[in-house]
């Protein structure tokens, strides 16, 4: 029960940098060095040219389902285990898809820049 | 007293979490992303933490009972929206090192404007968000433990101020996460219960939905909220004696009881699809009845897919990860951890249907999931898994609205007025008593609107922003500002005219209320033609590259003598071909 107030020991200079308003930094010219931009141009190539498919993956199952729904109404008789069939499509499906498809993705995209 | 026994142990629990994270907090990254400490799993349990709101551990059980199964595509436009992070801004995201997206859109385009327009959207979006959190709150503990509606609101203000003011993100992530476990848990297993608990009959009828008709009992029913009910057939009510209304509109005020005599036919509730109709049944979503099901589902899609690319407070989550590999790895996680969970809302919500069929009546779907298990058991067990789930939905107010203050207080301190340490703590308080303010005479709002509002905005204003800023070399500082002041005016100004001209209908009605499909492709034109027509700097395929650069490399210091612009020139010429 001291009534010395405790303090956190660091150097005065940091103390006074926290202490201080902070200025944020004036903005820079972002600058690539040349072995740099030529790595970060061809993962930047790469990188989009596959990510396109798993975007189209998304989409086409994200936008498709209701489409199928809408074409095929006959999907809410059809019963599996006594649930309607396009009730299982909407709350179960998409889940694992999606699920894969990240997965799919992911291994893709980290593949690239360990080359 | 159920309701204290639930919500104690959350809150006390968030504290005490919340002062683990006091320890090593010295400076403005410390406090806004936990000194980017944080491994893919905990971040990703953290994000889907903050993510499963009120609105997805409530709203869409609820949806379901009021606009039938096709409100299920809501939880999938949730979890979609982390495969178009994955695939379009998470690990670009992180390598940029902003603390917050106006950092990041300053360090991309060099515009102070751009990063005060930002603070604001983020400012918007946020109270568009924060303020169900805190209304929901009041609302739940009055539905279930009988305090006055502001209670809740200040114990839920007060929770969270004081754990994100003493630890910052360090706490919320912890907390995030912690409540992630715990929200998975109480969402899951009284869902289990409910389906062993339930009887055969009662199996089988929420799976063969039929029109709910007649009331199967004398029903009484309490009105939170103002609702206007179309009768076909004379009704009789025994309230305050029995008596017989004649066909017509019956408007049931808010705070007033009805009871409808056993065998009455059941009201119309405007705004509905008619409860286990057979559009009720289908898995799509018709907007107010608009007779557009694929449209309306395409347009709710949109706006929560897009949406959660450019929430605020789900991207500053992504800041916290190490590297951009790590970001990456966090939004893939997070994929299964929403899958695994939102597997469960339909559940609640078919048995919802057969079991409080009445909620649909008064309104008050939102309370489906805390009132189904006194209807399965009113024993004890009963008892407990409403506990359960009170606590469960509190925890999910606790975890977003962490998030939310945080994000809200990072755009005041960070980026709107910069300032250190001090003044980010000073402004979470400030931030959370306004947002109090706000809940406090909202109760009647409602919350499905202002979130579908928040996502809306989110995805024509920051989705397009990242997308261009992140994928697009030619990007410019007077594109940016144009397109998201043109999405931002497109989607706020649409939502409210839908809210002041109610007199709509047909396809005006859905585009009006619902703008994602029409003003997320605007923002993105307008970006793209004022961009086309100016001249971005000479840097700005460098600052675009730079993003992309894996964190291998970019850890190394490069010397500046090695530094040559013509190589960053030459390939911005070769990109723009």
């Amino acid at each position: 029960m001291s009534r010395v107030k405790r303090v956190a020991v660091t150097s005065p200079q940091t103390r006074l940098a926290h202490s201080r308003r902070r200025a944020r930094g004036r903005w820079r010219v972002p600058r690539l060095a040349a072995s740099d931009a030529e790595r970060a141009n061809l993962l930047y190539r790469a990188q989009r040219r596959r990510g396109l498919p798993a975007l189209a993956g998304m989409f086409g199952l994200v936008f498709g389902l209701p489409l199928v729904f809408g074409l095929f109404p006959g999907l809410d008789s059809v019963r599996l285990a006594g649930i309607p069939l396009s009730w299982l499509m909407i709350a179960v499906l998409p889940y694992p898809a999606m699920a894969l498809l990240s997965w799919w993705q992911l291994r893709r995209a980290e593949k690239i820049e360990d080359e | 007293m159920v309701a204290a026994f639930a919500v104690a142990p959350v809150v006390l629990v968030t504290l005490l979490i919340g002062l683990r994270g006091v320890a090593a907090m010295r400076t403005t990254s410390d406090f806004l992303v936990a000194s980017r400490r944080i491994s893919p799993l905990v971040n990703s349990a953290a994000v889907s933490g903050e993510y499963l709101s009120a609105a997805s551990f409530l709203g869409v059980a609820g949806l379901v009972v009021k606009d039938g199964i096709g409100a299920l595509w809501y939880p999938v436009g949730f979890t979609a929206g982390y495969i178009a992070m994955l695939v379009l801004v998470a690990a670009p995201m992180r390598r940029s090192g902003a603390l917050t997206v106006p950092d990041f859109a300053e360090a991309r385009l060099a515009s102070p404007a751009l990063r005060r327009l930002a603070a604001v959207v983020v400012l918007v979006i946020g109270t568009l968000y924060l303020v169900p959190q805190f209304r929901t709150a009041g609302l739940v503990l009055t539905a279930v433990g009988g305090t006055p509606y502001w209670v809740g609101v200040v114990i839920a203000g007060t929770a969270v101020s004081a754990t994100l003011a003493l630890g910052g993100m360090r706490a919320a992530t912890y907390v995030q996460a912690f409540q992630f476990v715990l929200k998975l848990l109480l969402f899951i297993v009284p869902a289990i219960w409910l389906v062993s608990q339930v009887s055969p009959e009662q199996r089988s009828a929420s799976v063969h939905p039929v029109e709910f008709t007649h009331f199967a009992r004398d029903t009484q029913l309490s009105f939170e909220i103002d609702v206007t009910l179309t009768l076909r057939e004379p009704a009789t009510l025994l309230t305050p004696e029995k008596h017989v209304v004649p066909p017509g509109e019956l408007v049931a005020r808010s705070g007033e009881t009805l009871v409808f005599a056993e065998g009455t036919p059941v009201p119309a509730v405007r705004g509905g699809a008619p409860l286990g109709g057979p559009d009720w049944q289908r898995p799509l979503l018709d907007l107010g009845d608009q007779g557009y099901p694929l449209l309306g589902t395409w347009a709710i899609l949109i706006a929560t897919m897009l949406g959660t690319m450019g929430l605020p407070h789900v991207l500053m989550r992504f800041h916290t990860s190490p590297d951009g590999r790590a970001a990456r790895r966090t939004a893939a996680i997070t994929v299964a951890l929403l899958g695994v969970f939102y597997l469960f809302p339909g559940v609640y919500g078919v048995f919802g249907r057969v079991l409080v069929p009445e909620l649909y009546v008064s309104g008050a779907t939102d309370t489906v999931v805390v009132a189904l298990p006194a209807q399965v058991d009113d024993g004890w067990a009963g008892s407990l898994f409403t506990g359960l789930l009170t606590a469960g939905a509190f925890a999910a107010f606790l975890a977003t609205s962490l998030g939310l203050l945080l994000v809200i207080s990072g755009a005041v301190a960070h980026d709107l007025a910069p300032g250190g340490l001090r003044r980010l703590r000073w402004s979470v308080l400030g931030a959370a008593a306004v947002m109090v303010l706000l809940a406090l005479p909202s109760a009647r709002l409602d919350a499905g609107v202002l979130v579908t509002w928040g996502f809306t905005v989110a995805a024509s204003t920051f989705c397009p922003l990242l997308v261009l800023g992140i994928w697009w070399n030619r990007l410019t500082a007077a594109g940016a500002i144009s397109g998201v002041l043109a999405g931002l005016v497109a989607s706020s100004g649409s939502i409210l005219v839908a809210l002041f001209v109610p007199s709509l209908s047909g396809l005006p009605a859905i585009l009006v209320s619902q703008p994602a499909p029409w003003s997320v492709p605007l923002a993105f034109g307008v970006m793209i033609v004022v961009s086309w027509r100016g001249r971005p700097p000479a840097w700005s395929t460098a600052a675009m590259l730079r993003l992309h650069l894996d964190d291998r490399t970019a850890e190394t210091p490069s010397s500046w003598s090695e530094h040559r612009s013509s190589t960053v020139r030459r390939l911005g010429r070769r990109l723009n071909r």
